[in-house]
């Protein structure tokens, strides 16, 4: 299936199903441009839908993260367009990037990246006090976010005290603190054993279905993978499989 | 939030951040306490020169302080001390005969500047009596007439002692030469060993009949009740006795002036070099915090924390560090100030050089209040100033590659 038969086929699914959140048109990302280029993507369109649940996957090198770091706005194409609800994120100013990362993307990392002299609420908050969000909303939402991921009783731990799993599902609150379009999360599962691994996922899983949040994952990992409602195979920066499950 | 993440953020390595702070402490507790010897050495020295000597504002003839010729007396002196006393602003007036002559005892000859006094007026305006050591006879004392109180270097050249006889010369109003015998009442000893040596003093009802003139005076002496009023005392003297030259202390004693503002400066420059070192020290901390958490400000960065957050952050970890060992450097310097200026810090070894440019031996180290919010001002732009380079650091890294470093 070439990309344009997949982006058009999406287009269709757009049409029938609603808004497309994210639209990829012809994304291109090339290193040592000047030298000897390499081709991260090569030239790729893609569009993700509001509710999705998906999992980019690829050998290492296939152009996942890059993906991953240009949809959220943290690195700028070599060419082509990221439209994120109407907006042309490759054309905003780095000012303006940084705050549309705040108020639509919700970003979950692999190595956990809290803030280690914050509480488990304080690092939720933080994302909504940088939003200019009051207090009584962001108590209420901090304490529905942890209470969500199952870390009501941990709220004024410190991320060292907690386990990786733990730790991961405090970012996955953190992410949702914003309020945001979608969450990406590159290699979410990667650092942490097979029973926390099952239960973020399982976490993740059930805000997806009940509360539509939509879900970007790059990954390896094969449970992730199996949990997926939809799965992108990435090779030598181009889209080689665009596999929507029921 | 910021304040907050910032705040904690410097304990996050508690060794290193203490390392700081210690260093800005014992920089900061060294500076203040060499300034306040400095300092107290100055306040004690103009203190002690306008106590002793110039009082706040003199007032004199045109004429007089050019060659201190006696004949250049101030008209009708006690009435204009007497009008300026009732002001509110002066605590005392004193008025003086002030000629210059010689000493002369049966071994030695000296030339002395001649003060003659009313002794219950000049203890209102100067604390010479109380440099009489209690083995140094008394300030007038007694009834009799013909009474000298010279200084301790002078009684040491003349080889005179309590009740000795010394003969007074010098030229009065007339042209004329005068002279009389005195008898040693006291002996007094300022730390400025020059003023010892040169200034005797005599009861002006003693000199007054030597003098031929009509209860004449050279100077009238002025005290005010806070030395900040000398400006408005000063215009308002100069308004009122145009005829007269009005003085204040630093315009009697021009040297005096100068050091006292070159030493204000001074004082600066010490404490702003300490502060300069000490900034290399944090800037270096810094830098090295900055490095340590690139991911994490990755991951600020990413998550949307935007840069003029991140930088005031950077910018209020450095300024905590710096101010609670600045704060505390100041307590612990006004500490050791406070205790040395009740105790005074005794340099009797070195009392013979130190009297011959007027200053006490035993020193009482002093700050001023202004220095002190100045010095706050101070550390707290050195804080905003050491973060500069290391908030630019940070602001420089790329959220994508920051991310992902180990």
């Amino acid at each position: 299936m070439t990309n344009d038969l997949i982006y058009n086929d999406l287009r269709l699914m757009t049409n029938i199903n609603g808004m497309n959140i994210i639209e990829i048109r012809n994304l291109t990302k090339v290193y040592d441009a000047k030298t000897i280029p390499v081709y991260a993507l090569n030239g790729v369109d893609l569009a993700f839908r509001e509710g999705e649940f998906t999992c980019i996957v690829g050998p290492s090198g296939s152009g996942k993260t890059t993906m991953l770091n240009l949809v959220g706005g943290l690195d700028s194409p070599t060419g082509g367009e990221i439209v994120i609800d109407n907006t042309d994120i490759t054309g905003l100013k780095s000012r303006m990037l940084i705050d549309f990362r705040l108020r639509n993307i919700g970003f979950v990392f692999q190595s956990f990246n809290l803030i280690p002299v914050l509480t488990a609420k304080e690092n939720v908050e933080f994302i909504m006090q940088l939003q200019g969000v009051n207090k009584e909303q962001r108590d209420k939402r901090t304490l529905e976010l942890l209470d969500s991921v199952g870390l009501s009783d941990k709220i004024n731990v410190r991320p060292n005290k907690l386990s990786g799993g733990q730790q991961q599902r405090v970012a996955v609150a953190r992410a949702l603190a914003s309020k945001p379009k979608f969450i990406l999360a590159d290699e979410p599962t990667a650092n942490l054993d097979s029973k926390s691994a099952e239960n973020l996922l399982e976490i993740m899983e059930i805000l997806n279905r009940e509360e539509n949040i939509t879900f970007i994952f790059s990954t390896h990992d094969p449970r992730v993978v199996a949990k997926a409602r939809r799965v992108i195979t990435l090779e030598d920066g181009k889209i080689v499989g665009d596999i929507s499950k029921n | 939030m910021i304040f907050k993440i910032a705040f904690k953020n410097v304990w996050r390595n508690k060794v290193r951040s203490m390392i700081v702070i210690i260093s800005v402490t014992l920089g900061l507790t060294g500076g203040i306490f060499a300034v306040s010897i400095i300092t107290g050495m100055m306040e004690q020295k103009v203190r002690m020169d306008i106590n002793n000597e110039t009082s706040h504002i003199q007032i004199h003839h045109p004429q007089f302080l050019k060659n201190f010729e006696s004949q250049y007396s101030i008209p009708d002196a006690d009435s204009i001390a007497g009008m300026i006393s009732k002001w509110s602003d002066v605590k005392a007036v004193c008025t003086r005969i002030r000629i210059t002559g010689m000493a002369a005892s049966p071994n030695s000859v000296a030339g002395v500047q001649i003060m003659g006094v009313d002794p219950l007026q000049e203890k209102k305006v100067s604390d010479l009596y109380a440099t009489i050591p209690d083995t140094g006879g008394g300030y007038f004392t007694g009834t009799r007439k013909n009474q000298i109180v010279i200084g301790r270097k002078l009684a040491d050249k003349l080889k005179v002692r309590l009740k000795s006889k010394i003969v007074i010369r010098f030229q009065n109003t007339d042209g004329n030469l005068a002279e009389a015998a005195f008898s040693v009442n006291g002996i007094f000893r300022t730390a400025n060993t020059v003023f010892d040596e040169t200034n005797v003093f005599i009861k002006k009802s003693d000199l007054n009949p030597l003098m031929e003139g009509e209860n004449e005076s050279q100077e009238i002496a002025v005290i005010l009740k806070d030395i900040d009023k000398i400006p408005v005392a000063e215009t308002l003297l100069k308004s009122r006795l145009p005829g007269l030259d009005i003085r204040n202390w630093i315009e009697l004693r021009p040297e005096m002036g100068l050091i006292t503002s070159a030493i204000a400066i001074e004082v600066y420059i010490i404490l702003g070099i300490i502060l300069f070192a000490l900034a290399f020290g944090i800037v270096n901390t810094m830098m090295m915090i900055v490095f340590e958490r690139t991911r994490e400000l990755g991951m600020l960065m990413a998550v949307g924390m935007s840069k003029s957050r991140v930088f005031r952050m950077i910018m209020l970890e450095t300024v905590f560090l710096t101010l609670i060992g600045g704060i505390i450097g100041m307590i612990l310097g006004a500490a050791l100030t406070g205790f040395f200026h009740r105790t005074g810090i005794d340099l009797s070894s070195l009392s013979k050089g130190l009297g011959a440019y007027g200053f006490d031996a035993k020193i009482y180290p002093f700050i001023s209040r202004e220095l002190y919010i100045n010095l706050t001002v101070m550390i707290f732009c050195t804080g905003i100033l050491s973060a500069i380079m290391p908030a630019r650091k940070a602001l420089k890294l790329k959220p994508v590659e920051a991310i992902r470093i180990e």
